[in-house]
């Protein structure tokens, strides 16, 4: 990283004292003069908090104090509570990823569309994994029961992390006492772990989610199948990933966990999308919105969905898929890429899903459409017992 | 001896004179020409094929922009249409006549009808010349019509007077809209019937600023004044400035929906620039960078955003901006052309009796335009608003249409 102009750190010494501070993480002026601004009204609000409950609070200590940890890398969002995830503001603690805003671009991008849909049943569900904050089903049930008061929503999060899933049922509540939450929509988060099989000795604390679904009496089938996984490989969690995160965010919501069978490097950062895969079929998901680190995992994690042959149609969404496409060089590229920016996330789509996102009906029948996820069962079942033998 | 008797000069050259001389119009034409001048045509068939396009682009994507230009363009292409037909009707029928080897019976035929295909061909050119001149941009607006008196003393302003009471009667028997927005005396007081220095009448109907484009200018009166001793006929003149209501049309920021208000900005003219992460971006960052730009392309008017820890808040913030940002341009052009509408209407200050649009003359009970070169005797029947007035309104409109298209004539040949 260059290091810091002097003339660069003077100018914002002269605009104020805690600016050279903050300019370590922010690197440019603009950005530093942006935090300043929102931890000196954090700084101001807590204090008048604390002295509203007799507590003695000096806004200029508490700044102080709050500049120092920000230079030290913490991220900001953790120094001040809370991250804006489209509209809503969502509860940051250390130990959950924060929310980022390029999720919040592809979901509401994905709930725009659906929106616009004619044919939506009366009782949508929407099921995400690895859900973190919680963010992503609070999001959606904010935008899509604004104007969609006709629809029945039923949203699940799951997660691994207790802490992710007391944050998660926090930020429910927070929602819901704000108001931001209508009745029309239903929203729980449960425990479980994605990368256990259902045929795994299964510890007293953990459960496959299959296991955890039965267990907590929601339904199989789902209709919207959303993820935000771990997807960076332990090579690039080194060379891509700032400090800041590396530092101060939890690797278990950054990096898949090693797995049994030794795999290159960038296997490992592709672990969770064959199983989610395979979770989306056994939901019968109409429709599925995995999140991706590049376009290069983007066209592997495309190539896995296609490959399952269950999918209508498969895209890649970019940072912003709601921009109109950008004119990089003709990519050779099997599936369509939308919107600018860095490869996103990968979108696809079956039965009644395509006409929901208003990509047309499908050109399968129903029954064709139930054979080919038999096949597919089939298919992958043959793979584990495989593995099941291999292993004895 | 000579054959012929001796003649005086005089009655010489009386013979050498049309026995009956014609009423020449000099600055009018009113001709009515079956022929179309081809700088015209070629300019239909470009709005011809213009509308194709439109057509077909409209096919794949609605915009409100070009739908409006399409109905626009649909008079134009019918009006085309039908002038095909019926000169290609009219060639036909002649080429029958010519032809040596069309027998008797067919050729009376093919005569008597192609007096009538020439009087539809005619009438096809009108029409088509007449939907090619452009409408003023403000031609459906309401307007305010300020009278003034001009040179010529307190004469001056009792004709000012006559002329609002004309414009009044004329909008009653339209059922035009009208109300007096101002009005002052020669005294400063608001009491009727004495010499006016000031009236604002303004129309709020529609298309009024059509209907009374064609009144500005100064009106000259030529009578015996109530005010004369001596019995002497005096020149005075008033001032009559037509504008077009504006106002009317600002709508309130809350429409911005609405492709007429001010504040309305088509998305699809501005480009979304929200600040990236730097890097990977995703999880591999945890940027707190929210700024928003947005860029109205054709305008190139630039608004960015970063108040907010919330991209959709500083995206909103900045639509708000830059939609108040727009209305205020849009404001200052129009008041800008307010202004050149003024300055191009006769000011007070060089407003001679020479430079008259029309005249009023109480000893011949005439009223002649001088644009349109139209003389009308029933003076009495105009000053109270009646058909005459209509009569005379509606040659100038036509003389201003003319001009419009011979205008157009001049910029599409001079164009290749």
């Amino acid at each position: 990283m260059p290091r810091l102009a002097t003339s660069l750190l003077r100018e914002a010494y002269a605009i104020h004292p805690c600016l050279p501070l903050l300019l370590r993480p922010c690197r440019d002026l603009q950005a530093a003069r942006n935090e300043l601004r929102w931890l000196c009204e954090h700084a101001g609000k807590v204090a008048r908090l604390r002295r509203a409950k007799g507590r003695d609070a000096d806004p200029k200590q508490l700044l102080k104090r709050l500049v120092q940890e920000r230079a030290a890398g913490k991220p900001l969002q953790y120094l001040l509570g809370t991250e804006f995830f489209g509209d809503l503001e969502i509860r940051c603690q250390p130990g959950v990823l924060i929310p980022r805003q390029e999720t919040a671009a592809s979901v509401m991008h994905l709930t725009r569309l659906l929106r616009a849909a004619l044919d939506l049943p009366p009782e949508l569900r929407v099921l995400d994994l690895c859900t973190g904050t919680g963010c992503i089903p609070l999001l959606i049930a904010d935008e899509l029961t604004r104007c969609r008061q006709d629809v029945q929503l039923r949203l699940l999060g799951v997660d691994v992390s207790d802490k992710a899933l007391r944050l998660a049922q926090y930020n429910l509540h927070q929602t819901q006492r704000k108001g931001r939450l209508s009745d029309t929509a239903k929203v729980a988060f449960i425990h479980a772990d994605l990368l256990m099989e259902p045929f795994d000795v299964q510890p007293a604390q953990t459960l496959c989610l299959k296991k955890a679904m039965n267990y907590s009496r929601v339904p199989p089938f789902w209709d919207v199948f959303v993820s935000n996984p771990p997807y960076i490989s332990p090579a690039a969690y080194w060379k891509t990933t700032t400090r800041s995160v590396r530092g101060f965010e939890p690797k278990l919501a950054l990096v898949p966990p090693l797995p049994a069978d030794p795999a290159t490097d960038t296997e490992h950062g592709d672990i969770f999308y064959p199983h989610l895969l395979a979770m989306a079929r056994d939901v019968e998901a109409k429709i599925v919105l995995l999140e991706v680190a590049d376009l290069a995992q983007a066209g592997r994690v495309a190539e896995m969905a296609q490959n399952m042959a269950i999918f209508d149609g498969i895209e890649i969404w970019r940072d912003q898929p709601d921009q109109p496409a950008e004119e990089r060089g003709a990519q050779p590229s099997r599936f369509p890429i939308i919107g600018q920016g860095n490869g996103r996330s990968v979108l696809c789509w079956r039965a009644r899903g395509g006409s929901w996102l208003g990509k047309g009906p499908s050109p399968v029948s129903p029954l064709d459409d139930a054979r080919r996820l038999w096949e597919s069962h089939r298919v992958s079942s043959s793979f584990f017992d495989f593995k099941f033998n291999s292993r004895l | 001896m000579r054959a012929t008797p001796w003649i005086c000069r005089p009655c010489l050259s009386r013979i050498a004179r049309p026995a009956i001389r014609r009423q020449l119009r000099f600055q009018s034409s009113a001709a009515a020409a079956e022929t179309i001048a081809p700088a015209l045509l070629s300019r239909a068939r470009t709005i011809a094929l213009e509308h194709e396009r439109l057509n077909e682009k409209l096919a794949n994507g609605f915009d409100s922009k070009s739908a409006k230009k399409l109905g626009e363009y649909s008079v134009i292409v019918r009006a085309l249409k039908e002038w095909e037909a019926a000169s290609e009707a009219a060639a036909e029928l002649t080429t029958l006549i010519h032809d040596s080897s069309t027998d008797t019976e067919l050729r009376d035929l093919a005569a008597d009808d192609l007096d009538a295909t020439r009087t539809q061909l005619v009438n096809a050119s009108q029409a088509l010349t007449t939907s090619l001149v452009p409408i003023h941009p403000f031609a459906h607006l309401p307007c305010l019509v300020e009278i003034r008196p001009g040179a010529g003393g307190s004469e001056a302003a009792i004709f000012a007077g006559d002329l609002l009471r004309m414009y009044q009667a004329f909008c009653s028997r339209n059922s035009l809209r009208a109300t007096l927005l101002k009005f002052e005396n020669a005294d400063g007081t608001t009491e009727a019937g004495v010499p006016l220095s000031e009236a604002i009448l303004e129309i709020e109907s529609e298309n009024a600023y059509g209907i009374f484009r064609c009144e500005a200018g100064v009106h000259r009166v030529q009578r015996v004044p109530a005010t004369e001793t001596k019995g002497r006929t005096h020149t005075s003149a008033a001032s009559v400035l037509v504008l077009p209501s504006l106002n009317e049309n600002a709508a309130g920021e809350e429409d911005f929906e609405n492709p007429e208000s001010d504040y309305y900005v088509d998305p699809k003219e501005v480009r979304v620039e929200i600040m990236r992460a730097r890097g990977a971006g995703g999880q591999h960052v945890n940027t707190t960078d929210s700024a928003v730009r947005l860029t109205h392309m054709p305008t190139m008017t630039m608004v960015s955003m970063q108040d907010s820890r919330s991209q959709p808040k500083n995206k909103e913030k900045a639509w708000k901006l830059l939609r108040s940002r727009l209305a205020q341009a849009r404001r200052e052009k129009r008041e800008e052309e307010m202004v050149n509408i003024r300055r191009s209407v006769v000011g007070v200050a060089k407003m001679g009796r020479g430079d008259k649009v029309r005249t009023y003359n109480w000893g011949q009970q005439r009223v002649t335009d001088h644009r349109s070169g139209i003389t009308v005797h029933d003076l009495d029947d105009v000053m109270q608003g009646g058909q005459t007035l209509d009569t005379v309104m509606e040659s100038v409109r036509n003389w201003l249409m003319e001009r419009d298209v011979e205008a157009l004539i001049a910029e599409e040949s001079s164009r290749k």
